[in-house]
């Protein structure tokens, strides 16, 4: 039986919504293995919003409306970003054309300036310490960012996600070109910096000297809250996504709207996330977390990688 | 649909030139890696890494033409520079016990955005000499560009370290890189050649050792800042 299309688009995008808080528990369940710890129910963050969804929301004195709405802006850019990338099929589905790769950044970027914005608003200093810290690594690691895509577009001539995608599953020689290697790495420190992970940030921590993302939420609380924890669960399951179907593993996936493998579909995108989270969660119990103003070099590395790749396709080959 | 999608992408290399192509630019990026780090044994480390890089490459290069000449090289530069050369470096670090870490002159950011520049200088000008002739029977050309860009890398790195044993690493480093534009123009170069190189490396060692030896028993460290202070 073939779903239909938009049923397809749906289903992505209702995938990754649900998924995300269970990506998040298992990876922090599998963090606390690896230090010796118990570690919270893998189930854990679905009750964490279940509860904070119960709370009264509180602002402080003096924010605007968009301490209130940001949440939700945020919220709905990061559940926009799963219609345009391979998350359940390898072929696009009618809406997957509305963005290219930059679309998707753009709308991953609104979300995370709608938070920052509101984070602005408050008053409190962590919180306008975060959101400055925010925006400013925001911005010394977009050059790789568009590097990486420079990379997409001189690889498939489009930049189509899936495009990428189904050149990296179309030959091996595809799959091992220098260039590809170096965006998928440069892509991975992408990752690692965008979702706070170590060595950019400790996103356990309680310490607010060391918090970027994680000190933008302070002032928030009840539902509020609850969206914005669900939403950046999402925002790393999206960038796990796209690390996987995109740059490193993009096979999976159904390969026609058919129920069963559409369906089968879902619990391999969650063992790839949980695949791609235990890899990071290993990284952050092996590595420390770099000083502030040594996050400059993570940065640079990463833009080194990304630059050699175009460099390297230019030569021709590559 | 995916037909469409992949109605214009470029042929990829085939896999022997991925492979390879991949080897040399991770030659290249341990450069970039080496101006990263502040550690002077883990830089001497990465030098281990990337000479194994290079002998991998020899190797690749000898099993894809049946070259049992290749085989010989890439065992003696795995045996030199993996091994002898790199501990040799270390023990010398060793005996004198200062200076965990080395002068820096300028940021990482700073030295890694020079190295890219001078980087896309290498891969632009082996872009226009057109050496795709002469490779026929040797590596692919975008490696030379990786060859080009190793070298230049390698004296930002011994331009922007002012100690003894980075600016030593950075020479080794650029033999590296030279050894790689061999294979790549040259794989075919008499045996003796390319040993007379290798053995070449061993002499810098041994120059090396002794600047090492003789700057530290006069200024008790390994930081160049103090030589211009030094009078005859």
């Amino acid at each position: 039986m073939q779903l239909p299309p938009a049923a397809v688009q749906a289903l992505q995008v209702l995938a990754v919504l649900c998924l995300a808080p269970l990506v998040s528990g298992a990876i922090a369940h599998v963090e606390a293995r690896l230090q010796g710890r118990r570690g919270p129910r893998i189930l854990q963050p679905y009750y964490d919003l279940a509860k904070l969804f119960q709370k009264e929301t509180l602002a402080p004195v003096g924010a605007s409306w968009w301490f209130l709405a940001a949440p939700v802006v945020a919220f709905t850019a990061f559940l926009t970003v799963p219609l345009l990338v391979p998350v359940l099929t390898d072929f696009p589905l009618p809406l997957g054309y509305m963005g290219d790769i930059l679309g998707g950044g753009l709308i991953l970027a609104l979300g995370g300036f709608s938070v920052a914005l509101a984070a602005a608003e408050t008053g409190d200093p962590y919180a306008q310490l975060g959101s400055s810290r925010a925006m400013t690594f925001g911005a010394l690691i977009e050059p790789s960012v568009l590097f990486v895509v420079f990379t997409v577009a001189l690889i498939t001539t489009t930049d189509l996600p899936y495009a990428m995608a189904a050149v990296d599953r179309s030959s091996l020689a595809q799959a091992i070109r220098p260039a590809h290697l170096l965006a998928a790495v440069a892509f991975f420190l992408v990752v690692l910096s965008d979702t706070g992970r170590i060595p950019v940030e400790t996103h356990a921590s309680t310490l607010e000297f060391g918090m970027i993302d994680e000190a933008r939420g302070f002032e928030h609380s009840g539902p509020a809250l609850a969206l914005l924890k669900w939403g950046s669960a999402i925002k790393q399951l999206v960038l796990y996504v796209i690390l996987a179907d995109v740059f490193s593993a993009p096979w999976g996936l159904a390969g026609s709207r058919d129920v069963g493998p559409v369906l089968l579909a879902v619990p391999i995108l969650f063992a790839k996330a949980f695949g791609v989270g235990t890899i990071f969660a290993v990284i952050d119990n092996t590595l420390s977390k770099l000083r502030l103003y040594k996050i400059t070099e993570f940065m640079a590395s990463a833009f080194a990688l990304s630059a050699v790749a175009v460099l390297v396709l230019y030569l021709g080959g590559g | 649909m995916i037909g469409t999608l992949l109605a214009n992408v470029p042929a990829a290399p085939s896999a022997f030139d991925g492979v390879t192509e991949a080897l040399a630019v991770l030659v290249l990026l341990v450069v970039f890696a080496m101006l990263r780090q502040d550690l002077l044994r883990a830089q001497v480390r990465m030098y281990a890494f990337q000479s194994l890089a290079v002998s991998a490459l020899a190797g690749v290069l000898a099993a894809n033409e049946h070259a049992s000449d290749l085989y010989v090289l890439a065992g003696l530069s795995m045996v030199l520079k993996v091994i002898v050369v790199p501990s040799v470096v270390l023990r010398l670090l060793g005996e004198v016990q200062v200076d965990l870490a080395g002068n820096r002159r300028f940021g990482v950011a700073t030295a890694v955005l020079a190295g890219l520049a001078v980087s896309v200088f290498g891969f632009l000008v082996i872009g226009n000499v057109h050496i795709a002739a002469a490779g026929a029977a040797g590596l692919p050309v975008p490696a030379m560009g990786a060859a080009a860009a190793t070298v230049l890398i390698s004296f930002v790195l011994v331009m922007f370290r002012g100690d003894v044993v980075s600016q030593a690493v950075g020479f080794f480093s650029m033999e590296n890189g030279v050894s790689v534009a061999s294979l790549v123009l040259a794989a075919r170069m008499p045996l003796i050649l390319e040993v007379g190189f290798l053995f070449d490396l061993l002499v810098a060692v041994v120059a090396f050792g002794i600047i090492m030896r003789t700057h530290h028993r006069r200024s008790s460290s390994l930081s160049t800042e103090t030589l211009d202070q030094l009078r005859g």
